[in-house]
């Protein structure tokens, strides 16, 4: 790849992405055990945001589109954003193209506040034991970070790597000593990430997380930028390093706080998809951000299909899908030579 | 850009890394920076550079275009503000790799970061092409970053520099790892430019060669300061690098060529001279 590649248009981009999410909602809201028509769930949805037009649908038609599929799909379609913008991020703070939503010890934690209301009993709601285990990861692993030096990318990374195994350990722990049959399927179902259980609040929690902070990282595109050559240079460039860093690592946590919180840990979105969106848009952040949270948006809302119709009436966590679809993915990136600035 | 330093220094890690410099490089010329390894080059270019605080003295430059300032009264370089600095000041560092996969293009965009609004909009989009063309890199616009020599790379990190468009600009090593025909082209340019330059060098022939002053460092203080022909004396360089050698005039240019001689007892190799038969264009 001696020559950097022409790259469209950012409008052309978006318009595209936008096109394609929108068709692939009221394409994926369509296929399941119940056939329905695309112009039924158009007009089922029409009629609930009262667009003038709005054909009544059959309630029971209504109620599949409404209260099953449609915050199932609008969730994984939030979700999926998510996880590729918070991966897009990380990868810049930390300079390290490895870095996914979770490298701060976040689903570990998510994972075992959920792991608690499971199979211990915990009483607290699902998403929000999981996003508070998320938190208190996040909160070990930066102060663990900062004892006794100054915070840098890789002391953080190496924080969560330690906080992580001491979540996963507790939550083998918890599985080991007390799960039966059925809640351990429930238990590797959430681990391996799922959206089986999304509601129209789960929707709301992804979708609301997604708005604000997506809003703020979008708006911090050209001081991702800065970062290309490190530190030093961004400084030079005149950015606030230190700030820019920790403010933007913990939108990013609480982001992907908010989607673990309702999907459980799907892996290989944040990773794979920055890269693979990068390929098209180039590495400016004001591209690639939102293209990115377009097309992971997109991605996440096939892969759950998928996962829900492949084996029916049996679901797969929606994270093998993810898995099986993003390491080949992985595999054509690197071969196609872009892991010639990873040495 | 005017430029004085007053007693800064500063510490790292508890040791003072910089300790107590005075200087005034010339305005509008190359000052080289020099000493031995450890010296505090980087350090004092960052504390010149306004990205460390020094903990005693100050680093002060002029007040600038700035329409507020009615006085021109020289003001401490890490008081302006980040951006407004990043406006008037570049550093390019000794090291500068990346892992994302950018053009020659996006790395010179980057100079225009302290310049573009909150959108990301460029108030002068052929300020990027202006530098590479500056730069004599405009044929590399297109290429991959990582596909370049490491001549080429350091043209590309001046052409981002350029895209800054600083009136002070702060070099560290910059001919490090480049054959002599880029080192001499590169430092060329650079004394060409009529912006005030501070490069840490360690071939102290470049510096005689191209440098309008030096100031030479040593474990932190100033050690001597002046026209390279005052200040690099035998006696001088044998007290700050510990070498020995003999100071000739160079035939064409009538600056000084340093000659090292082997040391008597010490088996590490000195820094070789390179060849100075070539007349810096």
């Amino acid at each position: 790849m001696d020559r950097a590649p022409r790259r469209p248009p950012l409008t052309v981009l978006l318009a595209v992405g936008g096109a394609l999410l929108v068709a692939t909602v009221l394409v994926t809201v369509t296929i399941g055990p119940a056939d329905l028509a695309v112009a039924d769930v158009g007009h089922s949805i029409g009629a609930h945001l009262r667009i003038p037009g709005a054909r009544p649908v059959p309630v029971l038609l209504d109620a599949i589109v409404w209260e099953l599929r449609l915050p199932r799909v609008l969730t994984a379609a939030a979700v999926g954003a998510g996880l590729a913008l918070a991966g897009a991020v990380m990868q810049s703070l930390t300079r390290n193209p490895l870095a996914d939503p979770y490298l701060l010890g976040l689903s570990s934690g998510a994972s075992l506040g959920a792991v608690a209301v499971l199979v211990v009993g915990v009483g607290l709601l699902l998403p929000v034991a999981a996003f508070a285990g998320a938190l208190a990861a996040l909160a070990a692993t930066l102060a663990l970070a900062r004892t006794g030096g100054v915070l840098t990318p890789g002391r953080a990374v190496l924080a969560g790597l330690a906080v992580s195994q001491l979540a996963a350990a507790g939550t083998s722990f918890v599985i080991f000593w007390t799960a039966t049959g059925d809640s351990y399927r429930e238990i590797l179902s959430w681990l391996m990430g799922s959206l089986a259980g999304a509601t129209w609040s789960s929707a709301w929690i992804a979708g609301g997380a997604l708005a604000v902070v997506g809003v703020v990282l979008v708006l911090s595109a050209l001081r991702l930028d800065a970062f290309a050559f490190g530190d030093t240079s961004a400084a030079a460039l005149g950015i606030d390093v230190g700030r820019t860093r920790w403010t933007l690592m913990t939108l990013v946590a609480l982001l992907t706080g908010a989607m673990v919180a309702v999907s459980g840990a799907i892996g290989f979105v944040g990773l794979v998809l920055p890269h693979a969106v990068s390929v098209v848009t180039g590495p400016a952040h004001r591209r690639l951000l939102p293209v990115a949270a377009l097309t992971g948006a997109v991605f996440l809302v096939w892969a759950d299909t998928l996962a829900r119709t492949v084996f029916d009436p049996r679901e797969l966590p929606v994270g093998i899908i993810t898995a099986l679809i993003g390491v080949p993915v992985f595999a054509v990136l690197l071969r196609r030579g872009r892991g010639v600035a990873w040495s | 850009m005017e430029l004085t330093l007053t007693g800064v220094r500063t510490r790292l890690g508890g040791r003072w890394v910089v300790d107590g410099i005075d200087a005034t490089p010339p305005p509008g010329r190359l000052t080289g920076l020099l000493g031995p390894n450890g010296a505090g080059k980087t350090t004092l270019l960052r504390l010149v550079a306004g990205l460390l605080v020094p903990e005693g003295g100050a680093v002060l430059v002029d007040a600038g275009a700035d329409p507020g300032a009615a006085a021109t009264a020289p003001v401490p370089v890490h008081d302006l503000p980040r951006r407004a600095r990043a406006r008037r000041i570049a550093l390019l560092e000794q090291e500068s790799s990346s892992t994302v996969p950018l053009s020659v293009h996006d790395v010179v965009a980057l100079g225009r970061i302290p310049y573009r609004t909150a959108w990301g909009a460029d108030p002068d989009p052929a300020a990027v092409t202006r530098a590479l063309e500056h730069a004599r890199a405009a044929h590399l616009a297109d290429r991959a970053w990582s596909s370049l020599s490491g001549g080429e790379r350091q043209r590309v990190h001046v052409a981002r520099a350029l895209a800054q468009e600083p009136e002070l600009l702060l070099l560290d090593e910059p001919t490090n790892h480049l054959d002599v025909s880029t080192q001499l082209s590169l430092l060329a340019f650079v004394r060409d430019l009529g912006t005030t330059t501070v490069a840490a060098l360690h071939d102290l022939n470049l510096a005689a060669a191209f440098c309008e002053h030096v100031l030479v460092l040593s474990g932190g203080r100033l050690a001597a300061a002046g026209h390279p022909r005052d200040v690099l004396r035998p006696a001088l360089l044998s007290e700050v690098y510990g070498v020995d050698c003999d100071v000739l005039t160079h035939p064409r240019t009538g600056r000084p060529v340093i000659a090292f001689a082997e040391p008597a007892s010490d088996p590490a190799p000195t820094a070789p001279a390179p060849p100075t038969d070539g007349a810096p264009a």
